[in-house]
């Protein structure tokens, strides 16, 4: 079993990767690497020179890249599947709550901002092409269902030279073989392909002004959710549908997909099939 | 004074028929005309030169039109070529586009098989 660790996204970033040591494996989990950084590149809104950032400065991108398409892409029907839940347009909401600069920034407690800007949300982006327009005003985030979709792409180059798993801060893609991956500390869970992922509140939180804030905003309201589980892990097709349905799950979606619910009293629920 | 006049016409005339008689001998009427040799080497050098000179400039225009076809030719190719991408290109992206959507939305409803083991975990999946 192949191994490389590295920091990408912001996160610890795992390939694992089932073949004979050598050349070719080592040339492949090198791209691995880069592919994450290349596309880290593309979709970042903490890199002020990334596609993404630019989109966010300009309000409009000609010549996007083709990952970059797919995803905005992919975040947009995410929004029409869930029904608002997953909005890739949370982005000021985000930045309102605290969530600035990289994580690894955000002070653990700062006071609050004299005026909070307005979170705005559920904003229209047209794609025609490789042309992607926001409206006035409106900013993208598209950093769970990037990090899922870097994840799925990453797990099909390395798939190419056996059984493989990725896995980038709890975003898991699988391909071949039998992965046992814990979801909690009594509960394992095995798979073969597709992606895993976590949504909840028990990490990427901080303080502002005393209170309480996590990355997971809701729609709806533009603030961080509450009244939500602890945590969310749903298993699907690839880590971005994952990421996107653990997301819609935690804020009160139904999905019928198999999915781990851990509530803030410590309780573990087991559905979707997985009971 | 009709003697004096005739001595001074006779020897103005012996003057003129002197200058006369020096520039014949300068001029060199007895010398032969042939051609010098260096001259008639240089003639057949510079005929030779201008014969070349055609021969390199016929060589030049009948590369020069052969290039000129083969870039038209090149440039033809080119153009296909990028016209082929710039569809091919449109294409995909139609292509990644639809399939992004397709899969988009199947990912929703088709999950892989997962089963709940009693096994040490190999990874862990935690909050993003």
């Amino acid at each position: 079993m192949l191994r490389r660790a590295f920091r990408a996204m912001g996160t610890d970033v795992e390939l694992l990767l089932d073949a004979e040591p050598g050349e070719r494996a080592d040339m492949a989990l090198d791209r691995a690497e880069e592919e994450f950084e290349r596309l880290e590149q593309v979709m970042s809104r903490f890199r002020d020179d990334s596609e993404l950032s630019r989109l966010n400065r300009e309000g409009v991108l000609e010549n996007a890249s083709l990952d970059l398409v797919r995803v905005v892409e992919l975040a947009l029907d995410a929004r029409d599947a869930t029904g608002g839940r997953f909005d890739p347009t949370v982005h000021d909401a985000v930045v309102a709550a605290g969530y600035d600069r990289t994580f690894d920034a955000v002070a653990s407690d700062a006071p609050e901002a004299a005026t909070a800007p307005t979170a705005h949300c559920g904003g229209r982006v047209r794609i025609d092409g490789t042309r992607i327009v926001l409206d006035p005003g409106g900013h993208l985030d598209l950093g769970g269902i990037g990090k899922g979709y870097t994840v799925d792409r990453v797990a099909e180059l390395l798939a190419v030279l056996g059984p493989c798993l990725v896995n980038a801060g709890g975003d898991l893609a699988v391909r071949g073989g039998s992965w046992p991956i814990g979801v909690t500390d009594d509960l394992t869970l095995e798979l073969s392909s597709g992606g895993i992922a976590t949504s909840g509140r028990d990490r990427r939180r901080w303080l502002r002004g005393g209170e309480e804030r996590h990355h997971l905003i809701d729609p709806s309201t533009g603030r961080p959710a509450t009244a939500t589980p602890l945590r969310v892990t749903v298993v699907a097709g690839s880590a971005a549908a994952a990421e996107v349905a653990a997301k819609a799950a935690f804020l009160g979606a139904d999905i019928d997909l198999p999915h781990v619910v851990v509530t803030d009293d410590g309780r573990t629920i087991l559905a979707g099939g997985l009971a | 004074m009709t003697d004096t006049s005739h001595r001074l016409y006779a020897v103005v005339i012996a003057v003129v028929v002197f200058f006369l008689s020096w520039a014949a001998v300068a001029a060199h009427p007895w010398a032969t005309t042939s051609t010098d040799p260096r001259l008639a080497v240089l003639a057949q050098r510079e005929q030779r030169l201008r014969a070349d000179a055609k021969l390199v400039q016929h060589v030049v225009d009948t590369r020069m039109a052969a290039y000129r076809q083969a870039l038209r030719a090149r440039r033809a190719q080119i153009a296909a070529v990028k016209a082929q991408a710039a569809a091919a290109q449109a294409r995909s992206l139609q292509v990644a586009q639809s399939s992004a959507t397709s899969s988009s939305t199947s990912q929703y409803s088709a999950a892989p098989s997962v089963r709940v083991v009693n096994l040490p975990p190999l990874t862990i999946t935690r909050t993003s």
